[in-house]
């Protein structure tokens, strides 16, 4: 495969350092809010990019997972007074099992056919859940409201967070780098290049996609345990609302779908303009969060469909061939 | 038989595109599917290829029933196959879109690389591996396409019209490469317009009309059967003597 040039190398490391440094050398709780849920942001939009990006198979209704992580996680705590924590396995399993019964048949359908039904399936399970009981219904459900031990991962402080979720991206995007220098990472782009040809050549499509939508569930169910942990709260709009699938999808597409690094790139650049137009205008902001997220599809569409990755390339490109 | 394709049905509805149409194949020959457009040679090549399931008939490759298998069943039991229009996979490079192929026997990334490798200097593709696929013209599209088939190992090779669109110069060049190809040991079935093609490359050729198969046999012989004739090859004819 490619080697990094220099710069590549060097926009890493500086990118690493200001992250992991992030929350040491900001002092403001604001502030270093936001850098944890950009990273969260990031860990549910690299598991967005698993199947959205690397397999071009674009769900619109990844909130289903990312409820199912963060319904799970409370749900354990309200029925038995697990620590959210040790509900995570269980959303997981939980996302295994929607992914097989309602993700898989709609594999059938390609193209926008394909995203119109996984919308379709993400809002039946929000009014499903609206309306059922265990799950708190229309209000929702709370998590600890004072820790009772460590487990409970409740924390006044985003620090910890931060932490936490940086060591669960580093395992998502090693993982990924991993699966995309391996057999599996060329098969999901043959997906994306076309079902015809891919199957022309041997590639079992219909398997591959299927492991690519386990995985992205997974830890879309991951990242849904996480927020659910941090907020201490999981409700139907926030969790399993389409807001929360558009995001995952727009926060991977304005870094470059498809790329390693591009979810998290996207992530720093649209979650501080979010949190700051939230906090400016007051409220919950969700009317203005969807005029941003309006207006960055339209600026996508339009002027750089690979997202500021495909940007980074095209720049790095002039500039090897300027030097060579 | 190598392959044998008996009684192939392929009906739309009423209209049967395919009606009735059987083939066999030796190993190692070379064997032209010709008729109009429209004649049913591209749904029979794509009942074959596994693309589109027979509404009749069996398909028998390599002693195995493959009447209702999968393209990728196919690919694994070795026959691979091009498109009219060529599909490469725009986002990758030379070098992964043949990787894509070589990873069905070589699991292993360094394995498929070497095998991908191979394949572009046999085909005469090797400086170009690094160029993204987009980058490639018609002559490259198609010839990538034979090498990403020629990397899966296959011992039937099905060419979709891999040579329309070619300059005399390229449609030459690309007669050297599947003659290469057969040398391999590899068998070829190729649906093709270019009447200097099949006239120059095949052994037998297969003529189609109206989803039937109307005259096979060697080419030469086939153009001047006076059914062929009728059925498309008048006009065409008097610019092969020429």
């Amino acid at each position: 495969m490619r080697t990094w040039p220099p710069i590549g190398i060097a926009a890493f490391l500086i990118g690493f350092v200001v992250i992991a440094a992030w929350p040491l050398v900001v002092q403001d709780v604001f502030y270093q809010r936001i850098g944890a849920l950009v990273l969260l942001a990031a860990i549910s939009a690299s598991a967005w990019n698993l199947l959205g990006g690397y397999a071009g198979q674009v769900s619109v209704g990844h909130a289903v997972y990312f409820g199912a992580g963060a319904y799970a996680s409370l749900v354990m705590f309200t029925q038995f007074g697990w620590p959210p924590i040790a509900g995570a396995p269980i959303g997981v399993l939980v996302s295994f099992a929607i992914a097989l019964v309602v993700g898989t048949p709609t594999f059938r359908l390609r193209g926008h056919y394909f995203s119109m039904a996984t919308i379709a399936a993400a809002e039946l399970i929000r009014i499903l859940a609206s309306n059922w009981p265990l799950v708190g219904a229309a209000v929702g459900l709370m998590g600890p409201p004072v820790p009772r031990s460590i487990w409970d991962l409740s924390f006044i402080s985003p620090v910890p967070y931060h932490y936490l979720f940086l060591a669960v991206l580093i395992v998502l995007l090693a993982l990924t780098w991993h699966l995309q220098r391996s057999r599996m990472g060329y098969y999901l782009a043959a997906i994306r290049g076309g079902d015809r040809a891919a199957r022309s050549l041997g590639v079992p499509v219909l398997r591959y996609k299927v492991y690519a939508l386990l995985l992205s569930a997974g830890f879309t169910s991951l990242a849904g345990s996480l927020y659910a942990i941090m907020v201490g709260f999981a409700d139907p709009d926030s969790t399993l609302g389409i807001l929360v699938s558009v995001k995952m999808l727009i926060v991977a597409a304005l870094g470059g779908a498809g790329s390693l690094f591009g979810p998290l790139v996207g992530a720093v650049i649209l979650i501080p303009l979010e949190e700051t137009t939230n906090a400016m205008f007051g409220g919950s902001g969700t009317g203005i969060t969807f005029i941003v997220y309006g207006a960055i599809i339209l600026l996508i569409a339009r002027f750089q469909p690979g997202g500021v990755a495909a940007l980074w390339n095209s720049i790095l490109h002039r500039r090897q061939a300027r030097v060579s | 038989m190598f392959l044998e394709a008996k009684d192939i049905v392929k009906a739309f509805g009423a209209f049967r595109a395919v009606d009735g149409a059987d083939i066999s194949v030796a190993e190692n020959e070379i064997v032209g599917l010709i008729g109009p457009n429209g004649a049913g040679k591209s749904t029979f090549f794509n009942c074959l290829a596994g693309d589109a399931e027979p509404t009749s008939g069996t398909i028998r490759f390599l002693d195995q029933d493959l009447t209702r298998a999968t393209p990728e069943a196919h690919a694994r039991l070795g026959m691979a196959r091009t498109f009219q229009v060529p599909v490469t996979f725009e986002d990758m490079t030379v070098l992964q879109n043949v990787m894509v192929g070589a990873f069905l026997r070589h699991p292993h990334r360094t394995d498929a690389q070497d095998k991908s490798r191979q394949v572009l200097e046999f085909t005469g593709l090797a400086h170009l591996a690094g160029s993204p696929a987009r980058s490639l013209g018609t002559p490259g599209r198609k010839r990538l396409e034979i090498a990403r088939a020629l990397a899966t190992e296959p011992r039937l090779l099905l060419l979709d019209e891999a040579l329309a669109g070619l300059t005399p110069a390229e449609v030459r060049l690309a007669i050297d490469l599947v003659r290469k190809i057969q040398q391999q040991g590899i068998t070829i079935i190729i649906v093709e317009h270019i009447m200097e093609v099949i006239l120059s490359l095949a052994e037998r050729a297969v003529v189609f009309h109206q989803g039937k198969v109307i005259a096979k046999g060697a080419p030469r012989a086939v153009v001047d059967d006076p059914a062929v004739v009728s059925a498309y090859l008048g006009h065409h004819m008097k610019r092969v003597r020429m």
